[in-house]
């Protein structure tokens, strides 16, 4: 049996059978509703419905919530049979810390009793999937931004920063400017989520975001419950607060200006070829007209220091950077099983859970 | 005592240009960050003075000034971005901790956002500098038992660290960081510090009459500088047979001392990073930082650099962000010349092109190897324009002259040993060609018999951090466990006892090379029952019973004086 790959993301978790240049199976959110039933005589008008996030910036926070959503996804929908369990791969995000993992081997071993285990960072992962060991890595999520250099399949964590905005401060922003325009509109942060994911681009660069903000053409969206509203600029404003943090309220620098300082930390030979291998991915960077605004800035750099984006391979298929992780997940799953590099239950009860990070880095 | 267990050390090393921070065990920290931060004091009332210790500023309430707190960014995130009016402050001056408030704000960064701990569950190991005082080290201690609750502690030398990186106990460490360079020898893992002045007294007593050749040692000794007191028994037979009528008490008090084989100079990587400055000033490049422009691309393939006025930015803060570019120039181009440098020789050397963040193009020639040169030679800074006022140049030593200094402050047995185990570290120390110049200097200086070698790691990551990652080391060894100073000790015993924690290895180090001596001249004691003895050993008693009465044994190990107050009558 193939090995099983989660990659357990801030909004969606990805999960399958470890095969390469196929979507991961399942893709579904990454929320448990929990039923709250009021305690009086249980009258059944009074039971609330509660959308729990187990994942919280990247990091597993709410484990017994984790737990039912991985039992559910390994038995029900990945189809293990309790007693036979397989092998799992997880993918994890920089600057974890050592005790969430050794909770996550804690709960895998002991729990469900999984015959081996292993986990590796999202950055190195989605790098494998575009078939290099070496380069940059920008991955924007939901919860977190993750940009590493990786040499040789190494993360170099002194050079890697990790930021907490994400997707999910960009839907904040949506919500605020659509405010702003729209004042008597009622909506449901799901229903901005999909919004922000139809309608949000990126200017061609600064000069051409600024003329967009003073005349831009406005669509009118239909609501599911029949509410109209103008969405026009709202759309770029919210494409141009990676670029520009100030327009989310930071005091921050621009991601390719970020990309490049935290790089030349890493020792001047290897920094150009680095830079040459700079993939992005994460679901926010599919963002129309990301990639072209992400290599145009790039250009303003000086020569020594200039990212350049890797184009995917064309055997991959197309939703690659939103699932690079997973993929890269089932690639490395193929390598580190069969040759037994992983950790196994008679590993994990000789050491405990501390073995993994010998094993697993 | 702490037992260690399964829960990993965190290894901090504060330097004066970053601060490493990661997880023993592993072999490099995880968060190293600059160990200046931002300030900007804001005026107004402090009223709502908010300990926020998950943001990365936080409020200064311990300011004497009421009316005004202090906002503090930490880290390369926070640092990077341009502030009006913040100024770039550092919390070391001259190798010594000033301001502890900043020092504590470091930490909180390091923990709760670069390693993402808590760190009431991790045992902590401190480096600290080499000639670092007793009060520093109280000073923190106190810190992190009471502001971090850490359940144990340990204060570790940054040479003994370094040393132990390597896989050695005797070694001189050469440690050429950001703020200075640190000449230490380290001798089976301590560091050879000024004026050690043991006393001890050795008492014998036979104790059993059947077996006239068995004895009892004690061997107890004195540290006279921290009033510090061990004893050891010995069980053993005597080396020289006494007719049982004579008795004696054996006593010898001698001090070991050794002057200070620590020597600090000034003379570190920001020190040539400003040489650097001032030099390409003095030849009219100017260095943009990074916030004061923008590049545009005017037609495809053409750009053009436009500056942006931004009020309100510090002198110190430019002066920041001027030193991270040109200290990037200093890594790429550097490299330490093979002979001493002189104008001459080195007019008409190729330049070397560099390109600036802002596109201008600079070249660099003799520079490339007059700044390195800068550590063998201070007095070459004279030459610098923009450098005169440096002051100590006349005082301060070439690295060469700090080496043979120091090794020859110490004993003539281990001289031979330190000359083949020099080792380097500390960022400036990875220049191109520093080990084999320096190899050349001192095989020239260095007494005719003295094999001379220089180790250096071969990667640059290593020499940066080989403080860091002897700590890893240390404080992952299985026998090191027990020397943890734990909180309940602290609770316990105070502050102080940490100075005792340090010297425990001390005496334990001296305790082999004693033992023998004094055995050399042991003479049995008998106590008969009434406590008589010759006269020649009663006036020796009675001092033996006078010098333990000044070292406070009565008080602190009453054991110990019992035994003295048996064997002298």
């Amino acid at each position: 049996m193939e090995a099983v790959v989660v990659d357990a993301g801030s909004k969606l978790l990805k999960a399958g059978f470890a095969s390469p240049d196929q979507d991961p199976a399942l893709i579904m959110p990454t929320k448990m509703k929990r039923v709250v039933e009021d305690g009086d005589g249980g009258d059944a008008s009074m039971i609330e419905e509660v959308t729990v996030d187990p994942v919280v910036r990247g990091f597993i926070r709410d484990w017994d919530v984790m737990e039912d959503l991985l039992r559910h996804v390994l038995y029900t929908d990945l189809g293990w049979e309790v007693g036979d369990e397989g092998q799992i791969l997880f993918a994890e995000p920089l600057f974890t810390p050592k005790a969430i993992r050794e909770q996550l081997v804690q709960l895998m071993f002991e729990t469900f009793n999984v015959s081996g285990f292993y986990a590796s960072e999202q950055a190195v992962l989605s790098l494998y999937a575009v078939g290099r060991i070496s380069g940059c890595t920008v991955d924007i999520g939901h919860g977190k931004i993750d940009i590493a250099p990786i040499c040789e399949g190494a993360v170099q964590h002194i050079a890697s920063k990790r930021f907490q905005i994400g997707g999910i401060d960009l839907t904040n922003l949506l919500v605020r400017e659509l405010c702003k325009s729209n004042p008597l509109m009622n909506i449901d942060i799901s229903e901005v989520e999909k919004l922000k994911e139809q309608h949000a681009r990126c200017a061609e660069d600064q000069a051409a975001f600024e003329e967009t903000l003073r005349a831009c053409p406005k669509e009118t969206h239909t609501l599911p419950d029949g509410q109209t509203i103008t969405i026009g600029r709202e759309g770029y404003i919210v494409g141009e607060a990676l670029f520009q943090p100030s327009v989310l309220g930071l005091e921050e620098y621009g991601i390719v200006e970020q990309l490049v300082r935290s790089i030349s930390s890493v020792s001047s030979e290897n920094l150009r070829q680095l830079l040459e291998n700079t993939m992005l991915c994460g679901g926010t960077a599919s963002m129309s007209g990301f990639e072209e605004r992400f290599q145009k800035e790039a250009n303003l750099c000086s020569s020594s220091i200039r990212p350049s984006l890797i184009k995917p391979p064309e055997y991959m298929p197309e939703n690659l950077s939103k699932n690079s992780a997973w993929m890269g997940g089932a690639i490395l799953a193929k390598v580190v099983f069969p040759q037994n590099q992983h950790v196994t239950k008679g590993d994990y009860d000789e050491t405990g859970p501390a073995i993994v990070h010998k094993k697993c880095f | 005592m702490y037992g260690g267990d399964e829960v990993s050390a965190i290894v901090l090393d504060l330097g004066s240009y970053t601060c490493k921070a990661g997880y023993a065990g592993e072999d490099a920290p995880k968060a190293v960050f600059p160990s200046v931060v931002g300030s900007i004091y804001q005026a107004g009332a402090t009223d709502e003075v908010k300990h926020e210790k998950d943001s990365d500023s936080m409020y200064d309430s311990e300011n004497a000034d009421k009316t005004k707190t202090r906002k503090l960014y930490v880290g390369t995130q926070a640092l990077g971005y341009r502030r009006g009016h913040m100024e770039v402050i550092s919390p070391i001056k001259d190798g010594v901790v000033v301001d502890w408030d900043i020092v504590d704000n470091i930490w909180n960064h390091a923990f709760r956002e670069r390693l993402l701990i808590d760190p009431k569950e991790h045992p902590m190991l401190l480096a600290e500098p080499s000639s670092n005082t007793p009060q520093q080290r109280e000073k923190a201690a106190e810190l992190m038992f009471e502001s971090y609750k850490v359940p144990a502690l340990f204060l570790a030398k940054n040479a003994v660290l370094t040393s132990f990186a390597s896989g050695r106990a005797t070694s001189l460490v050469v440690d050429s960081g950001g703020g200075s360079t640190t000449v230490a020898a380290v001798h089976d893992g301590y560091v050879l510090q000024k004026l050690l002045c043991f006393e001890f007294i050795v008492l014998t007593l036979q104790f059993c009459h059947d077996h006239a050749d068995a004895c009892l040692s004690i061997l107890i000794l004195h540290d006279v500088h921290t009033r510090e007191s061990t004893f050891r028994l010995y069980l053993g037979r005597s080396s020289r047979q006494a007719p049982p009528t004579q008795g004696n008490v054996n006593m010898l008090r001698t001090t070991t001392t050794c002057l200070q084989a620590v020597s600090t100079s000034p003379i570190g990587g920001e020190f040539l990073t400003d040489c650097m400055m001032k030099s390409l000033e003095s030849k009219g490049v100017m260095i943009k930082p990074r916030y004061s422009f923008k590049r545009k691309e005017i037609r495809p393939g053409e750009f053009q650099t436009v500056d942006l006025d931004i009020p309100n930015t510090t002198e110190s803060y430019k002066l920041y962000s001027q030193r991270a570019i040109a200290s990037d120039i200093k890594e790429s181009v550097c490299r330490v010349p093979d002979t001493a440098f002189e104008e001459s020789a080195y007019a008409n050397v190729p330049m070397t092109p560099y390109e600036l963040p802002d596109g201008q193009t600079i070249e660099i020639g003799a520079d490339r190897f007059k700044i390195p040169d800068v550590l063998f030679n201070p007095s070459l800074v004279q030459t610098i324009p923009g450098m005169e006022s440096f002051a100590g140049s006349t005082s301060v030593n070439g690295l060469p002259q700090m080496v043979i200094e120091s090794i020859n402050r110490c004993d003539a047995d281990i001289k031979r040993e330190l000359f083949s185990s020099i080792l380097l570290a500390g960022g400036t120390a990875s220049m191109l060609q520093l080990k084999e110049r320096l190899e050349k200097e001192l095989m020239e200086e260095a007494p005719q018999a003295a094999r001379v070698k220089v180790l250096a790691s071969g990667n640059s990551i290593e020499r940066r951090f080989s403080v860091w990652i002897g700590g890893s080391i240390l404080a992952s060894l299985g026998s090191f466990q027990q020397l943890w100073f734990s909180k309940a000790e602290y609770e316990e015993h105070g502050v102080s006892n940490i100075q005792r924690k340090q010297i425990l290895p001390n005496l334990a180090i001296l305790l082999p090379v004693l033992m023998p001596l004094a055995r050399m001249y042991c003479y049995s004691v008998i106590p008969t029952s009434e406590g008589t003895a010759g006269g020649v050993g009663r006036r020796q008693r009675g001092e033996a019973i006078g010098i333990a009465d000044s070292w406070g044994l009565r008080a602190r190990a009453p054991q110990v004086w019992n035994l003295v107050t048996v064997a002298c009558g």
